[in-house]
């Protein structure tokens, strides 16, 4: 049950950006919404064959939280921290 | 089982991944509803054992299965006399009808109506894909004027309904119309909703990439979000009159109706110690 919630967890300077890889269905919402750019589709491919969204750029996260705002699977979040 | 995203702990995380198809605006607007409630939890201006969901059927009204809180899935359209009738005999809670715009404005059209004019106590969200997602893209009353789905081939010679301005004729306490394209906005909608007496109605404009999207050119989910956002006109204030709902001239998102008349419930309780006082 463990792996249902494995996060890939990226600090940014500021900020974690936490995707649940098992949840991400790959509809790329996330990446179109980012003002900065931060995200794109992976190259890994979660146990449903999706390629889950990963920070390429996370350095330039502003932590504005469109990404979590706009996920409709609940698989990406922001923490603030890490500075 | 461990928790994940914040908003887990209103979850029922076993059933995650939702049904939904990638990309679909269904679990933004979930998204939206529950940290509304989280919002209201936490202020202490609800109890989380006072929330209730109902909803009918469809993909929309198939959110009543993953928040954490005490939710039923009934009959096709009968979602909000279910809800009312809890809300008659346990005063206390709140509750949130869900539905499509299959579920509350054509198969349940007749119930929405009555809820509306009794100014019922509920909490009413109605997610609008513009069409009928579930059983295939049919063409469905929200349907925009002159598009195609799967049961208008040459585009869709029906003028469409303008779920906004009924509810505002018929005297909502509260009407807005969202969008998923704006998610803060949308989520202080719901959080306004879910405070206010008398009905509340929140229209939420949503995507459908699969059966929606994928008929009209927008294939990916990202093609018709984006579209969708394009077509959104955010207003401040705006009146009943300028709710336009047209994929031409855009569809007018904001607060069109607020105001504060009593609620069915306090009538009915006023009405029921009269009568039982007058026995007496």
């Amino acid at each position: 049950m463990g792996s249902a919630t494995a996060v890939l967890r990226v600090p940014t300077g500021k900020y974690f950006i936490n995707v649940v890889k098992e949840r991400c269905k790959e509809c790329g919402l996330c990446v179109f919404v980012c003002p900065t750019k931060v995200l794109d589709k992976g190259s890994e491919r979660n146990s449903r064959g999706y390629r889950f969204a990963v920070p390429v750029r996370p350095e330039k996260c502003i932590g504005c939280r469109m990404c979590e705002y706009s996920c409709p699977d609940f698989a990406i979040f922001i923490e603030v921290g890490g500075g | 089982m461990a928790v994940a995203h914040p908003l887990d702990r209103y979850l029922r995380t076993d059933r995650l991944p939702t049904m939904w198809c990638p990309g679909c605006g269904l679990g933004i607007l979930l998204g939206c509803i529950l940290r509304a409630l989280d919002r209201r939890i936490r202020e202490g201006s609800l109890r989380r054992e006072n929330v209730g969901f109902a909803g009918g059927i469809g993909c929309s009204a198939r959110m009543t299965l993953y928040p954490y809180f005490d939710s039923a899935h009934v009959i096709h359209g009968r979602a909000i006399p279910f809800a009312l009738g809890v809300k008659i005999v346990k005063p206390e809670m709140k509750m949130i009808v869900v539905g499509g715009d299959g579920d509350i404005a054509a198969i349940g059209g007749n119930h929405i109506l009555h809820a509306i004019r009794r100014n019922a106590d509920l909490v009413v969200i109605m997610a609008n894909n513009m069409i009928y997602g579930m059983t295939g893209g049919q063409q469905a009353p929200t349907t925009p004027r002159g598009l195609y789905t799967t049961t208008t081939p040459y585009g869709n010679p029906e003028r469409e309904i303008n779920i906004v301005k009924l509810a505002a004729a018929l005297g909502a306490n509260y009407v807005a119309r969202g969008s998923v394209t704006h998610t803060p906005l949308l989520e202080q909608m719901i959080y306004k909703a879910l405070g206010k007496r008398g009905l509340a109605f929140v229209e939420v404009l949503s995507t459908c990439p699969e059966l929606f999207g994928r008929h009209i050119g927008f294939r990916s989910p990202v093609d018709l979000y984006s579209e969708l956002r394009k077509r959104v006109v955010v207003k401040t204030r705006p009146s009943v009159e300028e709710s336009d709902y047209s994929w031409e001239r855009g569809f007018v998102i904001g607060e069109f109706v607020d105001r504060d008349e009593p609620g069915f419930i306090e009538v009915l309780q006023e009405y029921t110690s009269r009568a039982r006082g007058g026995a007496g």
